[in-house]
């Protein structure tokens, strides 16, 4: 009784620490998930483009940030930049790696929920008179991405988790908190349990939202 | 006086001929119905008439302008041709008013309230005011046909052309559907409906264009089509359909 107490002392005495931590994490959960979006959609457009070019170098890019570790990635711009002179803060690192990893992904979500799509509707689109890009705006995007609200909250959810790993470019998010606070106490077990109990319920808020918006944006069918 | 004139209409696809050399014209208030047999290019045909399928050689004349030039603006053109699928293709994200609205907001830049306005009279014209708030996926596919309708009329085009508008209905709604066609006709509306139905061309006032192997094999009121025609091809291809009729 006496250990659980002394544990929960320092917590509390860590406390600040921790909630820094936690707001570093969301902050740059948070980023990357609205930036990882925009230039999945972004990319998205690219791979419906007209021109063959752009579209094989869209699928090639796709193709790399899918295939290659994230961490090599963080890596690279966190070690490898300075040698050319070039230093971004860590925070900044792991936006830019982690927006060029995510709209691979998201592209993909909203590519299998363009597949999905009654082509017809495209053709019905362009005999009214629309543009390419009011055919993107007002008739693809829209169906492709409420169809695709699983994968990219999901993908959220991943975001939320693999953040994480920023800690190993110095970015002192919530998991660097409460490492630095096990190698503190030594009491690895319960630090970590509560670590991944944080997690958890970050995520299933996110899983909770995903299903909200399922319900409320999902097209009749 | 006419309104559309296509002239040695061709159309290949992987150097096969789909259309041969199309020559009709069309003229206003006008109704003509394309008939044929699967594969004579009735769908293409219509399809290159507003340049969703480019044609490979030949004149389109929509009033007064060519527009298979590379200068024209074929969106503008577009926005003057009603154009009412086979399978419907409402925008299955929106109601059947936003189904009719979008065209009016984004193309005509017209406020909420006016599109609204002339949305809801577009679809009462068409019987379905009732049903305005409904989705695609709530509306059987004679509604459906109907609010397609609405949405190609609401752009006040200059023709509405129609690809098989009965063949994804039950004869009921197919009857509907002539009817539907003969009060825009009665409207003035200029119709140009692609079909191989012979009921509802039965029951439409204008001139069927025979089309066979891509090209205009004969022009005549569907009566005398089916009276022992000179033609032996509109002859096999009305025979044939006599026993369903």
């Amino acid at each position: 009784m006496s250990e659980a107490f002394a544990f929960l002392n320092d917590i509390v005495d860590y406390g600040p620490q921790i909630l820094s931590g936690l707001i570093n994490t969301l902050i740059l959960a948070g980023t990357i998930s609205v930036t990882g979006l925009l230039a999945g959609i972004l990319i998205f457009r690219l791979t419906l483009s007209d021109n063959e070019i752009i579209r094989k170098s869209t699928a090639r890019y796709i193709s790399f940030f899918i295939g290659t570790p994230l961490i090599v990635l963080l890596f690279l711009m966190y070690y490898g930049l300075p040698q050319w002179g070039i230093n971004f803060s860590p925070f900044t690192i792991a936006v830019i790696g982690f927006t060029l990893n995510i709209a691979a992904y998201n592209s993909r979500y909203l590519s299998a929920a363009y597949n999905g799509i009654d082509q017809h509707q495209l053709m019905a689109a362009s005999a009214q008179g629309f543009s390419s890009r009011q055919i993107f705006t007002l008739i693809i995007l829209p169906q492709t991405l409420r169809r695709a609200i699983p994968g990219l909250t999901n993908q959220v959810a991943l975001n939320i988790k693999d953040s994480s790993i920023a800690f190993l470019i110095q970015y002192v998010d919530f998991f660097a908190q409460m490492q630095e606070q096990a190698s503190l106490n030594f009491q690895y077990l319960k630090v970590y349990a509560v670590t991944g109990a944080v997690y958890l319920l970050l995520v299933s808020l996110v899983i909770f939202a995903s299903k909200r918006l399922e319900t409320r944006y999902a097209i009749p069918h | 006086m006419t309104l559309l004139q296509v002239r040695g209409l061709t159309k290949k696809h992987d150097d096969v001929g789909v259309l041969n050399g199309v020559d009709f014209s069309l003229c206003k208030g006008e109704i003509k119905i394309v008939m044929g047999p699967s594969g004579c290019g009735k769908t293409t045909l219509l399809r290159c008439l507003n340049r969703l399928q480019e044609p490979s050689s030949g004149e389109i004349i929509f009033d007064g302008e060519e527009i298979t030039a590379a200068a024209v603006d074929i969106q503008q053109v577009r926005q003057r041709i009603g154009f009412v699928f086979q399978n419907f293709a409402l925008y299955r994200h929106l109601s059947a008013l936003d189904n009719v609205k979008l065209g009016l907001r984004k193309l005509r830049g017209l406020s909420d309230a006016e599109a609204t306005q002339r949305a809801i009279y577009e679809l009462s014209r068409v019987e379905m005011q009732d049903h305005q708030d409904k989705y695609p996926a709530h509306l059987s596919g004679g509604q459906q046909q109907r609010v397609a309708i609405a949405r190609a009329l609401v752009m006040d085009p200059a023709v509405l052309f129609f690809d098989e508008p009965t063949s994804a209905l039950d004869p009921l709604m197919a009857r509907e559907v002539a009817n539907l066609l003969n009060r825009l006709h009665d409207e003035k509306v200029t119709i140009l409906c692609v079909t191989h139905d012979v009921t509802l061309a039965k029951n439409l006032p204008g001139d069927v264009l025979f089309l066979n192997h891509g090209r205009v094999e004969a022009e005549a009121p569907i009566s005398e089509l089916m009276k022992n025609h000179a033609n032996e091809n509109v002859r096999a291809f009305f025979e044939q359909k006599a026993p369903s009729e």
